[in-house]
């Protein structure tokens, strides 16, 4: 289970994000994750919950959005959905394929209350 | 409501240990394998087979990673080269940031082929770029020939495919044919070694492999 370690890395992109991003809270983490990239959605959902209290996240909804795995040739340049992961090109046969989606771990966008939370006033 | 593009990649931190990790490999003439499979594949098998035949060609050093046991360590250390354990607290692979402290603590000038044996894991060291040169995977046959469509990422990040204790085919079912030929959709790079740990069958094989790798991998 790698996905508390993972977290630990979204939440320190979400606090830099967030702070430069003017400090306002944040209520929503949109997170792009490739169905191939090991990470389990689950398990990360609860890494959030677990992790994200008393951070620049708390209080904010995790979205993970799911990638499918799309490939390119970089021989006839076609692109598209693959629903194996087979890198040879339907469309020429070529075997030099380029996996372009599909492996994401990445904080796509967070949304943010436009302004900071007033200081000393509770929340 | 205030929207802020991020785009940042979870791994991010990780490559940037990894880029670090790859120049003081390099700055030492170390060239570095990274070998991974699922549990009991026999990675640390392979190792104490192969590493009598490659220590008298290279100055060998390694690196176990382990959830928690020092065993492995152990049985490669009675082979009389360095070895440094990473237990990894419960973490399923290793990351660039724990290999880097273990090069801090190995005789960098000592060793000019580090061999990384990853934690048995089918999934996430896929994902983990540690500073290798290469990456090696092993499939052992009593694990079933469905194994590179189930994980194909693993044997897609591979250079090199060892399917390992050939010395069961008559008792499992398994089909080499079919398991190379579905590796290969994966990965058409990929080269491909059968060989048995136990009755040491291919180990030449293997070793012959690495002295390649290395020979090529020195010329860049
Ligand atoms: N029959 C057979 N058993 C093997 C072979 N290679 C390893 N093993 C056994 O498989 C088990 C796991 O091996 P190990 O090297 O510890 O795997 P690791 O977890 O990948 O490091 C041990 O009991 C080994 O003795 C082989 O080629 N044939
Ligand atoms: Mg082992
Ligand atoms: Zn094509
Ligand atoms: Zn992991
Ligand atoms: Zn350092």
């Amino acid at each position: 289970m790698h996905e508390t370690a993972l977290m630990t890395n979204l939440l320190a992109i979400v606090e830099r994000a967030a702070r430069d991003g003017g400090g306002g809270a944040v209520r929503v983490v949109h997170a792009r994750i490739g169905e191939f990239a090991g990470v389990n959605v689950d398990a990360l959902r609860f890494a959030f919950e677990a992790l994200s209290p008393g951070t620049a996240a708390a209080g904010g909804r995790l979205e993970c959005e799911i990638v499918p795995l799309r490939l390119r040739c970089r021989s006839c340049g076609a692109d598209g959905p693959s629903s194996e992961f087979v890198l040879a090109c339907g469309a020429c046969g070529s075997t030099d394929m380029e996996i372009v989606g599909g492996r994401e771990m990445e904080v796509d966008y967070i949304l943010t209350d436009d302004e900071p939370p007033e200081s000393g006033a509770g929340r | 409501m205030h929207e802020i593009r991020v785009g940042e990649d979870l791994r991010d931190r990780n490559r940037e240990i990894a880029a670090e990790n790859r120049e003081h490999l390099r700055a030492h003439g170390i060239v570095a394998l990274n070998v991974m499979s699922a549990p009991g594949a026999g990675k640390t098998s392979l190792l104490v087979r192969s590493i009598p035949l490659l220590a008298a060609r290279h100055a060998v050093g390694v690196i176990e990673g382990d959830i928690q046991t020092t065993t492995d360590a152990e049985r490669v250390a009675a082979l009389g080269v360095p070895v440094y354990q990473i237990q990894t607290g419960g973490v399923c692979h290793l990351d660039a940031a724990m290999v880097h402290s273990a090069l801090h603590r190995l005789d960098l000038d000592a060793i000019d082929l580090l061999i990384v044996e990853n934690v048995g894991n089918l999934v996430c060291p896929a994902e983990f770029d540690l500073g290798e040169d290469a990456r090696i995977m092993l499939l052992s046959v009593s694990e079933g020939d469905d194994k590179p469509k189930k994980y194909p990422l693993m044997f897609h990040e591979a250079q090199l495919l060892v399917l390992n204790k050939i010395d069961l085919l008559p008792h499992v079912v398994f089909d080499l044919e079919k398991a190379r030929r579905e590796s290969r959709e994966i990965q058409p790079a990929l080269d491909i070694i059968e060989l048995s740990c136990a009755t040491g069958e291919g180990i030449d094989r293997f070793t012959d492999w690495i002295d390649r790798f290395v020979e090529k991998a020195r010329g860049r």
